[in-house]
């Protein structure tokens, strides 16, 4: 039997061992924001990731963050994308770029040595890249349509990206992916990249490496980088949350893995607090365990319909978050039925909940929150966001939560109006 | 400039030129342009209103692929030109003069392009063909500010 005694002494143990991991933070390195982690990661790679504040959030045209992510390590003045690509394989090294709704990431994973190296071409890339236009033609926009064909393909992803521009309409709002519809050009790419590149936008993020080596390349790296110093260039605008209803339907031909879908979600226009991810835990919807439905409200749900799922997410950002359930059922009256269900078990989220189950909730969170920063990815999407806030990394403490302050931080949540998506078969799903 | 050979040999779809050799010599080369330019004249193609790149042949892949790489205006006007010039044919007719081409239309719009595709394929054949030596050897050799010293912590 476990003892919620045991929570507290946990508690501050993960404190201590995330403050020996962090080792120092260089805050300007010419103008760049850098943190090291030296003992993170296994012992023989180190990566350094690049932190850029150039997400879909801030983008003038349509797609066009995506298409420059995708222009990641193509022809800069180091040499040509062929010779990027073969030399990393001779290093035995990883170059990969992702997009999230605010930031790009650069990031470049290698053997201990190769610091100097790896560390060259992501500046290059900042600073270099030349954005031919065969190279956007032949090289980037075949990418770009096949992920924006794999993101329609998944209920999933269609229906979060649709609740993203319901909820916020514009900013966070727009979509993740380019679109057939409105096509980027090359000049497109380079007045964005040209505002993103800036190096108030960048942060240097990099694990098993010396810091103060690193801030040293950084700065004189970037020293000669681009032109602009204060200014980033790109179109930041205040955040407020809309709501609506959206009701797409799920093509006759998609493949079978494609279930329909329902997203109910609600979005608020301050940062995440700890009530809000407690609150996400305690609805839960994913078991611990296997072969067990696991205790949740959801879960429990879900259980009732062989095949479905609902799971509650929380997508913080940096000054809003959207927070809600992810409904999915084999057969779309299955789903109307498991949607009305869910339905009342959020509006009664929070209210009805006893001790024990908050602080279970508590423990799932806390728990969460501390193997976030396990894996790269995870590490990165963490320090990320906060090196821009200026703030220093530090695991959320959630002491300050109690059944009260859950309960009143779910009815402040469920007051503003519903973000509501439908995919599937619209004629049987069910209405706000 | 070019190696020997290929100015010799030809550059891929290019055909051999020892143009960049005399560009380099300006008395040479103002010698050369007088010769260069009756030719360029009396060769026929500037009186069908072509440019002497639409007289490259196309039908190799490299050009193909620099092809793809025009402009939407340069690749309308590149059509334009062919049919008409291929009308004049027909009829064993030149335009009249007006039309023709003159020297400062007379542009080579495809042959950096072309030159672009050769030079990236002789690059992916190098890297497929080279051989890695003694990575391991200059990487415990090379000391960057990365590396710790011996001696020190």
């Amino acid at each position: 039997m476990y003892s919620l005694a045991k929570l507290p002494r946990g508690q501050s143990a993960l404190k201590t061992a995330l403050r020996r991991s962090v080792s120092s933070k260089a805050s300007s390195a010419g103008g760049v924001s850098v943190i090291g982690f030296e003992n993170k990661g296994p012992a023989a790679t180190s990566s350094l990731t690049v932190a850029i504040k150039a997400g879909s959030r801030f983008e003038s045209t349509p797609g066009v963050a995506h298409v420059l992510k995708n222009f990641a390590f193509k022809a800069t003045a180091n040499g040509s994308s062929l010779k990027t690509a073969r030399e990393t394989e001779l290093y035995g090294g990883v170059l990969s770029s992702a997009l999230s709704r605010e930031h790009i990431f650069l990031t470049a994973e290698f053997l201990r040595g190769d610091e100097e190296h790896f560390l060259s071409v992501l500046t290059s890339v900042l600073s270099s890249s030349h954005f031919y236009g065969h190279e956007l033609k032949e090289l980037v926009l075949p990418v770009v349509q096949s992920e924006a064909i794999a993101a329609q393909s998944s209920p999933t992803t269609l229906a979060l990206d649709a609740a993203h521009k319901l909820a916020f309409r514009k900013g966070l709002g727009n979509s993740l992916y380019a679109s057939p519809h409105y096509p980027v050009t090359i000049d497109d790419v380079k007045s964005y990249a040209q505002g993103a590149f800036s190096k108030s936008n960048v942060a240097v993020i990099g694990s098993g490496i010396s810091t103060e080596s690193l801030s040293q390349v950084v700065s004189s790296a970037f020293g000669s980088g681009s032109s602009q110093p204060g200014s980033s260039g790109l179109n930041t605008s205040k955040t407020s949350y809309y709501g609506g209803e959206a009701r797409i339907p799920l093509d006759i031909h998609a493949p079978p893995t494609a279930l329909p879908t329902l997203v109910i979600a609600y979005g608020t226009t301050s940062p995440a607090t700890p009530e809000l991810k407690v609150l996400k835990q305690l609805l839960g919807g994913e078991s611990s365990l296997k072969w067990t439905p696991g205790t949740s409200p959801l879960a429990q749900a879900a259980d009732k319909v062989p095949g479905g799922s609902a799971k509650a997410f929380l997508l913080p950002y940096s000054d809003a978050a959207l927070f809600g359930v992810v409904i999915s059922a084999p057969t779309s009256p299955q789903l109307a039925g498991l949607a009305k269900e869910v339905a009342q078990i959020i509006k009664s989220a929070g209210s009805a909940a006893k001790d024990e189950e908050i602080k279970r909730a508590v423990a799932k969170a806390t728990f969460a929150d501390a193997t976030a920063s396990e894996t790269l990815e995870g590490l990165i999407a963490n320090v990320g966001p906060a090196l821009f806030a200026g703030g220093e990394v530090k695991s959320e403490s959630f002491s300050g939560v109690s059944a009260s302050s859950v309960s009143k931080a779910a009815s402040e949540l469920l007051k503003a109006k519903p973000t509501v998506v439908a995919v599937g078969n619209v004629n049987v799903l069910p209405y706000a | 400039m070019p190696s020997l050979t290929k100015m010799i040999f030809g550059n891929g779809p290019l055909g051999p030129s020892l143009a960049p050799w005399i560009r380099q010599r300006p008395g040479l080369q103002k010698y050369w342009a007088r010769w260069s330019n009756f030719y360029k004249n009396a060769a026929g193609y500037r009186q069908k209103g072509y440019l002497y790149d639409d007289l490259i042949v196309e039908e190799t892949p490299q050009v193909q692929k620099a092809l793809q790489r025009l402009s939407p205006q340069q690749r309308y006007d590149r059509v334009f030109r062919m049919r008409r010039g291929i009308q004049q044919s027909m009829g064993h007719k030149k335009l009249p003069k007006e039309q023709w081409t003159t020297p400062e239309q007379d542009v080579r719009y495809l042959t950096p392009l072309i030159e672009q595709v050769v030079a990236e394929e002789a690059e992916r054949a190098e890297w497929d063909y080279m051989t890695v030596e003694k990575i391991q050897q200059k990487r415990a050799e090379k000391r960057n500010i990365f590396s710790k010293r011996e001696g020190t912590h």
